[in-house]
């Protein structure tokens, strides 16, 4: 497919939006470092296997042609939907075919990946290309969290993503509305910090505005409620398994009271909320249908306005709240650290070397402060410095509480369950979510999905399963502490 | 048949086997292959993690006897094909007879009749998904105006709705098919003998028993056997529709063994699986051939 | 038998192939819309039926970024491995009905091979290619199309074929034709209508298939059901690309629906030859 004319069209309207151009390079950095390094492969090509959609505009507009301007070495974008970008990377991996090799995995699967022999060991050329100061200089949560794989690395974090709290300033600081819930509940009306909040304030503005304006809506769909699900359990105290026998723990009182409680919630959120994904919460909180949503971060920016006008974003309705958009922490303050992505190398690639300084270099200080910027992008802050970037810090109004949050985020948020076969403990969770709102028994589901669990961890190994637990669960954000 | 046929003898012996070798020699190398390999694999242990590929014995078999959700999914399959099958088959014939006669703008009509057929399952799955949609979906909304008040049914969520919902998808692309199928038939019936039983008084059912069926039956038994397997192996619709959800209610056979097979990657077991799947097809479908052969 | 194409009788069956067919273009039609809706539209409460006014920016974006090569792509494995199973499929159903070549035997094993369900062997068959060197490539999709629909054509032409009064092949045979100018001459025009109505459906499989296109293909000959998959984002869900996408699946086969119906309903009368 010749896709090479649309790149300089958007690369052009983008220019014009004044985010792309590379400034000019520091001496010493990671990025010129892996730049002087790759420029022995020119005329290579790199595939890169990225999720379908917006994420890969990044490399195929923005950063692929400046990587190939700056080394000769081209760059091959591979788009999968994101439920089968694991399947694509294992199926070249098991098939032997070499067909990737920059690849972008979701961190809680670097377990599967690295014990499946996947991905490349990245610890030697760390250090080989002067990239560990700047790799420390991620944000520490998902440097400590989505690197590593029994202490190797494995993957560079890339992708600061982390479920906060948006919500209607207008509303919560309307004096009317201060009033008469001061009046209800006897405290200010503020973003809750609490779920026992989060209930009353919901509850209060949709008793108020309902139907044109609902107290909350958000991520209801299996997919992903699951994460609001894992964030909730552990704040409120609940453990996945015990530490001694690896039995599952996540049918106790926390997991039935949590359940309870999202069902009851959804009384006050829109109709149908519970077929709600990120297109449609995101699409409710833009025409202010409702006062509160938990969302992952583009929510922020998007609702703000920021990218308006860009061509990638055109299937976005028109924002109705952008000056009025507020940004908290959730109840409990401790955000989930929902999916996010981190580059590897594939282990079947036939150009490691190369592929490595790819990755490091959209990874480094440098571009990574960039490509995060890109207003149609999914890569959200990760690093320090993105937080406290003045160019980011002036994007628009808010920008700079927004990136405040971020961070504050970044510092409390909760890693996703980690283990070998991640994904089958998740499908339980998605599936006991889909039973809840199909209206069974709450007790017996978490019964069930507990028994599920058991039989998965028997069948790949307590002993095996219980060292992938304890080391996730040694993390430190894997449990509030 | 047979004894004109061999009264055609010319170079029968070279042609006879010539003229099928190319169709056997592509349905083998695709059909033998994987057919083989599956055996092989199934008495390994391949999965994710490493590959021992010596014998491992019947062990993967033993798990599936005793996997409850492979025979809840055997069951949803079973149950899926049973209902959609008759409505398709009864609808189809319906549709068929509401044609067989001079119409105005008959062709076009048949022709936008024909479309859902033409389209792949994944847009309708996902047309259905939209048209199903709680609140930005028609449905909803033409119910709601029959009823005289909003209606807020979860279509892919809500237990009691969802099989309604798939099959509604189903029955809508494959219906057509059937009607196709079984409006050629009709056309082929006999009309002097239909006309000369009218007028013996045979009353509709004795001439739909004694002159329809038997001529149309060949090509009806067809028409079920080609919809019944695809059934069978029903995936696209039902995974953009519900991806096999609420919890596991409409999952398939196909879509529990894609899930083993390219997202949890046991090698193995998915192959035992599909070996155990294809045994169990392969008796029905031979016991029903044979039936069918015997019966013309 | 007039009774039924005169007076209200006509009217009333009128009345209800309409309903029938409005019934069956509908969600078509609500794709359509999408497709072409704003992206307040789409998310509009209570739904809104027709955009106020077309937005054909989704087509545009779609052969602008090359998306739309995912048609063409569907179009040549879809076109080739038709042809070649139908040369294939004719020419052995030919020798089972006249041969009689394997018994049922020969037959019952043809008819077998469709009824595996594709994802039973989706993962040895992604082995083989990869070995084979068939991963995303048109002759890798193209086989495996063939493969799976000559079954179905065999199947449908043994049928047809059989209803061919074996007399007149005698009767050119005796002219001094062989076997294959009979099976060009006289069998394939007595059996065109069937034989394209078996065509048309063979495409719609191929044309349609997810699986393995889904499986077998990475980046190059991607088709375009799994082009419309693509569209599901995690934090961006392309409605109207989905919609314009899928009705550049649907265009072509609206098309191929039009002009073959001649032969469909030609097939549909074919039993003047019994007489």
């Amino acid at each position: 497919m010749d896709r090479r004319r649309f790149f300089g069209l958007t690369a052009t309207s983008a220019l014009a939006y004044g985010v792309l151009g590379p400034s000019p390079a520091s001496a010493q950095g990671a990025a010129s470092q892996a730049v002087e390094a790759a420029k022995q492969y020119t005329g290579a090509t790199l595939n890169v296997l990225y999720e379908a959609g917006l994420q890969p505009l990044d490399p195929k507009n923005f950063t692929g042609p400046m990587w190939e301007d700056l080394t000769g070495i081209k760059i091959n974008v591979i788009e999968s939907p994101v439920d089968q970008m694991f399947t694509k990377t294992m199926q070249a991996h098991m098939a032997n075919s070499g067909a990737y090799d920059v690849l972008n995995v979701i961190p809680n699967q670097l377990p599967d990946l690295a014990l499946a022999g996947a991905l490349e060991p990245l610890d030697d050329f760390v250090d080989k290309y002067g990239y560990a100061e700047e790799l420390d200089a991620i944000a520490p949560v998902y440097r400590d969290n989505q690197m590593k794989v029994e202490g190797t690395i494995y993957g560079l974090p890339d992708d600061g993503d982390v479920l906060i709290m948006y919500y209607r300033r207008d509303l919560f600081e309307d004096p009317e509305n201060n009033a008469a819930f001061m009046d209800r509940h006897g405290y200010k009306l503020a973003p809750p910090t609490t779920w026992e909040q989060f209930s009353q304030i919901g509850q209060f503005f949709t008793d108020k505005y309902a139907p044109d304006i609902y107290g909350a809506g958000m991520l209801r769909a299996p997919g992903n409620a699951q994460y609001l699900f894992q964030e909730r359990f552990r704040v409120e105290g609940g453990k996945f398994f015990d530490e001694e026998t690896m039995r599952a723990t996540v049918n106790s009182q926390v997991g039935l009271d949590i359940f309870n409680a999202m069902i009851a919630e959804n009384d006050f959120m829109p109709p149908g909320v519970e077929q709600w994904g990120f297109i449609e919460a995101f699409n409710a909180f833009l025409a202010g249908d409702i006062a509160m949503t938990i969302s992952w971060p583009p929510v922020g920016r998007w609702a703000a306005g920021y990218g308006k006008g860009t061509e990638a974003l055109n299937w976005i309705p028109e924002t109705t709240v952008a000056d009025t958009i507020g940004y908290a922490l959730p109840p409990g303050g401790r955000p989930e650290l929902a999916v996010g992505f981190s580059l590897a190398v594939a282990s079947g690639s036939q150009n490691k070397e190369a592929a490595y300084l790819f990755a490091q270099w959209m990874n480094s200080e440098e571009i990574s402060l960039q490509r995060v910027q890109l207003p149609y992008a999914l890569r959200d802050p990760f690093r320090t410095s993105h937080f406290e970037s003045e160019e980011y810090r002036n994007r628009w109004p808010t920008a700079g509480e927004y990136l405040d949050t971020l961070k504050a985020g970044a510092e409390t948020g909760l890693i996703d369950l980690s283990l070998i076969q991640t994904d089958r403990y998740e499908e339980g969770i998605r599936q006991a979510l889909s039973r809840l709102w199909g209206g069974d028994d709450p007790q017996t589901i978490l019964d069930d999905l507990a028994g599920q669990w058991d039989a998965l961890t028997d069948r790949i190994g307590v002993e095996k399963q219980k060292r992938v637990y304890l080391d996730w669960a040694s993390k430190p954000n894997a449990y509030p502490t | 048949m047979q004894s004109k046929s061999s009264a055609l003898a010319d170079n029968a012996t070279v042609l006879r086997y010539a003229l099928v070798a190319p169709a056997v020699f592509v349905i083998l190398m695709i059909g033998l292959y994987p057919f083989i390999k599956l055996a092989a694999t199934s008495v390994q242990d391949i999965t994710m993690f490493g590959a021992d590929r010596s014998f491992q014995g019947f062990k993967h078999y033993a798990r599936l006897m005793e996997d409850d959700r492979l025979w809840e999914a055997i069951w949803h399959t079973t149950l899926f094909t049973v209902i959609a099958l008759p409505i398709e088959l009864v609808l189809g014939y319906l549709l068929a007879l509401l044609f067989l006669h001079p119409l105005p703008f008959r062709r076009t009509l048949i022709a936008i009749i024909l479309l859902p057929t033409v389209i792949s399952p994944i847009v309708a799955g996902a047309t259905w998904r939209l048209m199903l949609d709680q609140r930005f979906g028609p449905i909803n909304q033409i119910l709601g105006w029959i009823v005289g008040r909003e209606v807020e049914i979860l279509w892919t969520i809500n237990p009691n709705f969802v099989w309604p919902a798939v099959l509604a998808a189903e029955v809508w692309q494959w219906t057509p098919f059937m009607f196709l199928i079984l409006l050629a038939a009709l056309s082929n019936v006999d009309s002097e003998q239909l006309e000369a039983a009218e007028i013996d008084g045979a009353g509709p059912w004795t001439v739909f028993r004694k002159i329809v069926l038997p001529a149309i039956l060949p090509v009806v038994v067809i028409a079920v056997l080609i919809r019944g397997l695809d059934l069978v192996r029903v995936f696209d619709v039902i995974w953009t529709m519900t991806q096999g959800g609420p919890g596991t209610q409409t999952e398939t056979i196909s879509i529990y063994a894609y899930q083993m097979a390219f997202r949890e990657f046991e090698i193995s077991y998915s192959s035992a699986i599909a070996f155990f799947v294809i045994l169990i097809l392969t008796v029905l479908v031979i016991a029903a051939l044979r039936r069918v052969e015997i019966a013309r | 038998m007039t009774s039924w194409s005169t007076g209200w009788r006509l009217v009333l069956r009128l009345c209800l192939a309409v309903v029938v067919a409005v019934v069956f273009f509908f969600p078509i039609c609500w794709l359509a819309a999408i497709s072409l809706k704003s992206p307040e539209e789409i998310f509009a409460y209570p739904p809104v039926w027709i955009p106020e006014t077309p937005n054909f920016s989704s087509y545009l974006t779609l052969f602008r970024d090359g998306d739309a090569w995912a048609v063409w792509n569907s179009l040549v494995t879809a076109g080739v491995s038709t042809v070649l199973a139908m040369v294939f499929g004719t020419l052995a159903a030919y020798a089972i009905v006249r041969y009689r070549t394997g018994g049922d035997h020969l037959a019952i094993w043809i008819i077998s091979q469709r009824m595996i369900p594709p994802i039973c062997v989706a993962f040895p068959i992604f082995l083989l290619y990869v070995s084979l060197g068939l991963i995303d490539t048109y002759v890798g999709l193209i086989v495996l199309y063939t493969a799976f629909n000559l079954p179905y054509v065999i199947w449908m032409m043994r049928g047809y074929i059989q209803d061919i009064p074996v007399d007149l092949e005698q009767s050119a045979m005796v002219d001094g034709l062989s076997r294959l100018a009979v099976i060009r001459k006289v069998v394939l025009p007595m059996v065109q209508g069937g034989f394209f109505a078996t065509a048309v459906f063979t495409f719609i499989f191929a044309w349609n298939d997810f699986l393995f296109a889904l499986i077998l293909t990475r980046s190059e000959v991607v088709t375009y059901p799994v082009q419309v998959t693509g569209y599901f984002g995690s934090q961006s869900t392309f409605w109207s690309k989905i919609g314009a996408m899928s009705m550049l699946g649907v265009l072509p086969m609206m098309i191929v629906v039009g002009t073959m119906q001649r032969f469909i309903v030609r097939g549909m009368s074919m039993g003047a030859v019994k007489g």
